[in-house]
């Protein structure tokens, strides 16, 4: 790992954490807990996207609640697609683009946790989702689908708006600043 | 975020890898415990080890982190499916694994574990991300604070219609976004000036010890899940 990247790692970190600040100041239904790891993604690729998502979930399930501890492989995943797709599909080209694969990411985090959610916490997670989730229960929606389903509404929501805000903070990047980090003209589809 | 607090209770005073390391046995041996009594067992277990080491905000963390939690299994479980001992099952299972990780983080310093790290000849990458994020992320905090208040003294809303609190995201985010990304060359400076990077081995003042308490408490919790192993199976 290189000292830039090793400087640029706590620092991504940081911004998954602070922005459920944003989020809770503006009372929004998403969380946006992965704009560090996708922007990492974006700006040094899938390896250092990995790590930060590792570090971020350890953090979190550490010393916020060790319940998120059990999400850590939906954060590695988060990390390994965004990776690929700035790699291979310069996702951040666009709004449309890069709000399109946040969806498609949507789709495979809520396949990945609702198991989790599921068989680890009786379909029990954070509120809003629960609530969704009991609703559906009461109109007689077996568990699974139910958890599913709430799953799914969220994360979808959740991932394409991530892109959004990643997307935006890419276009805003001066290009000072982005000169320093190679893969990002790759990912906004700039350079070869 | 849960913070260190000074003490001299047991898991104070143990080594840092210890407490991780009994945490980890005490929250897979909730899992391995047979329900719905093994799971019930070990929570009240993990109740007595935080009183026994003097860690009541662990213990308040847990309860402020598990009352919702436990509110909306008994609801979902309890009155919409009709089996209320899943709920306490799950309920243990969960409240056991936030107090034990809390109790460990709240008896832990963080400088400790690094050091511990260290000692081990872990990669200084491993001990630095971790530090640095424990310093970085209140600092982020404090910004992201202070960049919400500057942007609603400019005229942003961040109350009102959904839309317009869509539209806030972006002001308040490519501001701390890109004032963190310009502190990273400032950093591997920094980094770089301290022989990160370089050959040399690096070595630690003061290396955490273990003693005999740290052999106690590894055969307790080898103890404990050898234990909820054989009472599964049993």
């Amino acid at each position: 790992m290189t000292l830039r990247l090793l400087a640029l790692v706590p620092l991504a970190v940081g911004i998954n954490l602070a922005m459920g600040q944003i989020v809770s100041l503006l009372a929004l239904p998403v969380y946006l807990d992965t704009v560090g790891t996708v922007l990492v993604a974006a700006l040094a690729g899938p390896w250092a996207a990995l790590a930060t998502g590792l570090v971020s979930q350890l953090i979190l399930g550490l010393f916020v609640n060790s319940v998120l501890l059990a999400f850590l492989l939906v954060q590695l995943l988060v990390a390994v697609y965004a990776g690929v797709m700035c790699c291979h599909f310069r996702v951040f080209r666009s709004a449309p683009r890069a709000g399109g694969s946040g969806l498609v990411l949507g789709i495979l985090a809520a396949s990945a946790s609702w198991p989790i959610s599921l068989l680890v916490f009786g379909g029990v997670t954070s509120p809003g989702v629960t609530l969704v989730t009991a609703v559906l229960g009461g109109l007689g929606l077996p568990l699974r689908w139910a958890v599913y389903v709430a799953s799914l509404a969220t994360d979808i929501v959740d991932k394409t708006a991530t892109f959004l805000v990643v997307y935006a903070v890419l276009s805003a990047l001066p290009g000072r600043l982005a000169g320093r980090f190679p893969a990002a003209a790759r990912a906004r589809g700039v350079a070869g | 975020m849960i913070r260190h607090v000074e003490g001299t209770g047991i898991l104070h005073r143990i080594h840092p890898l210890t407490a991780f390391g009994l945490a980890v046995s005490i929250s897979t041996s909730v899992f391995v415990a047979p329900p719905p009594l093994g799971p019930v067992a070990v929570l009240a277990g993990t109740v007595i080890l935080a009183v026994v080491s003097r860690l009541p905000s662990a213990l308040g963390r847990t309860v402020v982190v598990s009352v919702p939690f436990w509110g909306f299994l008994l609801l979902i479980h309890g009155l919409l499916r009709h089996d209320p001992g899943r709920a306490v099952v799950i309920g243990s299972r969960v409240s056991t694994v936030i107090l034990v990780f809390a109790a460990v983080v709240t008896a832990v310093q963080p400088a400790r574990l690094v050091d511990a790290l260290a000692a081990l000849r872990a990669p200084f990458s491993v001990g630095y991300v971790f530090s640095a994020t424990l310093l970085v992320v209140p600092r982020l905090r404090d910004r992201a604070r202070a960049i919400s208040e500057a942007q609603q003294c400019r005229g942003l809303r961040v109350a009102g219609s959904p839309l317009g609190r869509i539209r806030a995201v972006v002001p308040l985010t490519v501001p701390l976004v890109l004032s963190a990304l310009s502190e990273v060359d400032e950093r591997a400076v920094a980094l770089a000036t301290r022989g990160v990077g370089g050959r040399a081995v690096r070595t630690v003042l003061h290396p955490p010890n273990a003693g005999g308490l740290d052999v106690a408490m590894g055969i307790l919790g080898v103890g404990i899940l050898v234990g909820s192993f054989f009472w599964r199976v049993g």
